[in-house]
């Protein structure tokens, strides 16, 4: 019986490339809590909806080939929310998931599968790094360097998430995604540690290296660091859901939450109407989105600056706000690559951008200007004048000199005030301890005097009068504003799809 | 219990100091507050737990990154 024969080797090849690795590494990671390959495809997607591709593949090395299932990925197809997507899962207990010829074929067919079919490309990152030897020798270096392509446009969105040691291919992943999430204890950086000390004599720390408070805090390539490998799967699931499958395509509209909007009059509690107190934005964007749609990016870096996504009655926005509780909201160099990032990423998917300026100027300074400031201000510009998504802003108590421009002042299809705004070149008191010398330790009257002379001018009313903001309006009418005007922009002429200038920017800043 | 810097994140003047040695501190609560960029700007306690040192006086430069406190938390 020849049938029983194939179905019964097929079953058993089946089993073996399933099985994935190392079964006392599997055992291992089943004792600590961590999840393999198989088990976060299964979490991250629709139940029963992903069919594999290239399930047989093995080691180019005939020696290796018996030991190495799937070359240590594990790719195919699912549903997230209904929606198709592609996934590619590295499997660390087959041989350290380590980039090699066979493993790198299947993940660039399957990015490029994800491209040509305009969908979203998962990446679940856990990879030692390069696989020796098999890069070893100039055939081995070779070939891995004519076999890959780095090049990457924003046509379709991606989300890496990092969910343990990551070296080499699994971080150029995520360095090129459009988001990043970690799980705590991962690590995303160039190279091993050990690679590190013998190459530079260098001991190092992974954590220090590029654990979750490096990515997170200090270099901004992961948007957000959770606890456990659901979580992280749970964030991609609601990433994409604020985007289209991709870039021709609109995002999805989403229900209205019942209740959503109903404690806007709360506005007026939490921003003190002095302009010198600070507060935290992230509250007030609460109380304008519909409930619990805020979903911040990048919430540990730049924190002066707010980056979100969210929805306003239904619709996906991408909400851009200075935020006082940190640095008094005044933009700095990490603030504007943030900025200048996600401006990219919204383009790119048709987004609508919202700003919302409470902004003292850019933050002056040797270290800034040490950090190249200037230039990181005009890359922000640029990002901004380059869009083609109907861009929103309201200015809600201050918003001073060229950080007025950046957000959006004199660059948005429908700009309001609110009636507590004040909009000039600096801040009052800056211009008359500028102009006049006065100390106001020693002259206060003198110098109030000056304070008040540069205030002269500087209301709401006084730039929508000469139509230069299109709108004053009570802080509690935010939402329903923002919604009406989202309406009223919706570029009709091409469904909302964008010009996409930015799609080929960088990633990283 | 460790012991933790508290760190100015912008350069400015002291302008208030809120909390004092000895005193229990929540997460966020301003230990700090600063005038900087014609704003008043808070030096937050980063964890929760208890003053140990004040390291600044009131109306006192302080640069980015300088410790102008320090917890037990």
């Amino acid at each position: 019986m020849s049938w029983e024969n194939n179905i019964e080797e097929h079953e058993r090849r089946v089993s073996k490339a399933e099985a994935m690795g190392s079964t006392k590494r599997l055992k291992e990671r089943a004792a600590s809590g961590i999840m393999n390959a198989r088990q976060r495809i299964e979490e991250l997607l629709d139940s029963g909806s992903f069919h594999e591709s290239g399930r047989f593949a093995v080691s180019e090395r005939p020696d290796a080939a018996d030991k190495s299932p799937g070359d240590g990925v594990v790719d195919g197809y699912g549903r997230i929310n209904g929606r198709e997507v592609v996934v590619c899962a590295q499997d660390f207990t087959t041989l350290g998931s380590s980039s090699a010829i066979n493993n790198g074929r299947k993940s660039q067919k399957m990015w490029r599968s994800a491209e040509k079919n305009g969908v979203p490309f998962v990446y679940l990152s856990e990879c030692s790094g390069a696989r020796i030897p098999d890069i070893m020798g100039a055939v081995g270096m070779g070939r891995i360097g004519e076999g890959f392509i780095f090049s990457r446009r924003r046509l379709v969105p991606w989300a890496d998430a990092v969910l343990g040691m990551s070296f080499g291919g699994g971080t150029w992943v995520a360095s090129v995604s459009d988001f990043v999430v970690m799980r705590k204890g991962a690590v995303m950086a160039v190279t091993s540690p050990r690679v590190n000390t013998v190459a530079i004599s260098e001991q190092i720390d992974p954590e220090e290296m590029g654990g979750w408070r490096v990515q997170t805090e200090i270099t901004g390539k992961a948007d957000l660091a959770v606890d456990t490998d659901e979580e992280a799967l749970q964030a991609v699931r609601q990433y994409l859901s604020y985007l289209p499958s991709n870039c021709e395509e609109m995002p999805p509209l989403a229900d209205v939450p019942t209740g959503s909007g109903d404690d806007a009059n709360r506005i007026l509690d939490l921003v003190p109407e002095e302009r010198r107190r600070t507060y935290d934005v992230r509250k007030v964007i609460t109380l304008i989105v519909d409930r619990d749609s805020m979903f911040p990016v990048k919430e540990r870096f730049g924190r002066s600056l707010v980056t979100c996504f969210a929805r306003i009655d239904g619709r996906s926005v991408g909400i851009i706000a200075n935020n006082p509780m940190f640095k008094g909201g005044a933009l700095d160099v990490d603030s504007c690559d943030k900025a200048t990032s996600f401006i990219a990423m919204c383009d790119s998917f048709n987004v609508p951008l919202i700003f919302l300026a409470d902004v003292p100027g850019f933050l002056i300074g040797v270290e800034g200007e040490h950090k190249k400031v200037p230039g990181k201000i005009m890359n922000f510009m640029q990002a901004l004048e380059l869009t083609s998504v109907p861009v929103l802003s309201i200015i809600m108590r201050k918003s001073y000199g060229q950080a007025y421009i950046n957000m959006g002042g004199g660059r948005s299809d429908e700009m309001a005030c609110w009636f507590t705004a004040d909009i000039s070149f600096v801040d009052p008191a800056v211009a008359a301890s500028i102009v006049t010398g006065v100390d106001p330790r020693t002259e206060p009257e003198k110098f109030a005097a000056a304070v008040e002379e540069y205030s002269l001018g500087c209301s709401p009313y006084d730039l929508a009068g000469q139509y230069l903001a299109h709108d004053v309006i009570d802080p509690r009418d935010t939402r329903q504003w923002l919604s009406r005007m989202l309406d009223a922009h919706q570029r009709r002429r091409t469904g909302g799809i964008g010009a996409h200038h930015m799609q080929s920017w960088p990633f990283t800043y | 219990m460790a012991d933790i810097d508290i760190k100015s994140e912008i350069a400015g003047k002291v302008w208030l100091i809120e909390a004092e040695a000895g005193q229990s501190v929540e997460e966020d609560d301003a230990v700090i507050i600063l005038e900087s960029m014609k704003m008043e700007i808070p030096v937050a306690a980063p964890v929760s737990g208890k003053i140990t040192e004040i390291l600044v006086e009131k109306d006192e430069a302080v640069a980015e990154g300088q410790t102008v406190a320090r917890m037990e938390g």
